[in-house]
């Protein structure tokens, strides 16, 4: 297996974010109450999320790959339900990127990347009511 | 003898030749016969191992715990499924962890089952409340994450997952 890089999985982890910034405009109209209010959090955490990631990329001597403008929701998101999905959905890519970064070599982004995912796995559970054995990984 | 001779000649020749084989391949007489003393005893084991031995037993501590509390009824603020579920899904941890360890057969660096509950309650005579429980996961989480240094990428990953689990594992418990 080809050594992950820290600017690829940092970038993977960026576009992550960019999508799940993305996919929360979209979930967040179809909540209400605590709900919308816990999408609205998890959407500025990730807005957050994106700015360090991209100032990492930056202080790597890289360029950051910008957002996309649309991207493809991977369900139709029409209720409560669907939408609560979709951002569960969103945090599994999430976890998944920053599990990424755990396997490049520099101990400090191994931490990092550990940590946040550790946020995103919390975030998942918390939409999709339920915790997983193996977040990041398959089952 | 007419067998004989030939074989003999053969092993012969190939004793003369054998340095000078050894010679075209670049390589000392003596290097042939390198490889693990067989008087020296059991091989000190990779570090990923050893790491991986202790990731084994405190996740075998942490199911013990798990099932201290549900034979003592002494988490009642949770309902016992939740801790079935999540006692589940240690159990699946620890399933792939020795997965991931291989080791010759009468290694004594980890156990091959599970401690008993019995162990966990010895150690600790303490009822397992769901606050001790919720220490326990973060502490199992914290300790996974210091331990990513010293691994290699795929098992880092592992151990990165695990401790994510753990985290959630936390705030279902309430914390």
């Amino acid at each position: 297996m080809a050594e992950i890089t820290a600017v690829s999985a940092l970038r993977a982890a960026l576009a992550a974010e960019d999508a799940a910034i993305y996919g929360y405009g979209v979930a967040g109209a179809h909540l209400g109450g605590s709900r919308q209010a816990a999408a609205q959090q998890d959407w500025e955490g990730h807005n957050k999320a994106r700015d360090t990631l991209t100032a990492m990329i930056y202080a790597l001597g890289a360029q950051p790959v910008a957002a996309e403008a649309f991207y493809s929701l991977p369900f139709p998101v029409h209720d409560k339900t669907s939408a609560m999905a979709l951002a569960a959905y969103l945090e599994d890519g999430v976890t998944r990127a920053y599990l990424g970064i755990v396997a490049v070599s520099d101990q400090r982004l191994r931490d990092f990347g550990a940590l946040a995912m550790q946020s995103s796995a919390e975030r998942a559970a918390y939409w999709r009511g339920s915790t997983e054995a193996f977040p990041g990984l398959d089952p | 003898m007419p067998d004989i001779a030939p074989r003999r000649r053969i092993l012969l020749a190939s004793a003369a030749t054998l340095p000078l084989l050894l010679a075209t391949a670049g390589c000392r007489s003596s290097d042939a016969f390198t490889g693990p003393d067989p008087l020296a005893g059991r091989p000190r084991p990779a570090p990923d191992v050893i790491t991986l031995a202790a990731v084994i037993g405190a996740e075998e501590d942490l199911i013990g715990l798990y099932r201290t509390a549900l034979a003592h009824d002494a988490a009642p603020t949770a309902p016992a499924r939740d801790l079935l579920a999540l006692l589940a899904q240690h159990e699946q941890h620890l399933a792939r962890l020795r997965a991931r360890l291989i080791q010759p057969p009468g290694t004594a660096t980890a156990t091959a089952s599970p401690r008993p509950a019995a162990k966990a309650s010895t150690a600790a005579p303490n009822p397992v409340t769901i606050a001790r429980l919720q220490a326990a996961e973060r502490a199992s989480a914290a300790s996974l994450v210091r331990r990513l240094a010293t691994v290699e990428p795929a098992l880092a990953q592992l151990f990165a997952s695990i401790a994510a689990s753990d985290a959630t594992h936390v705030t279902a418990l309430g914390g």
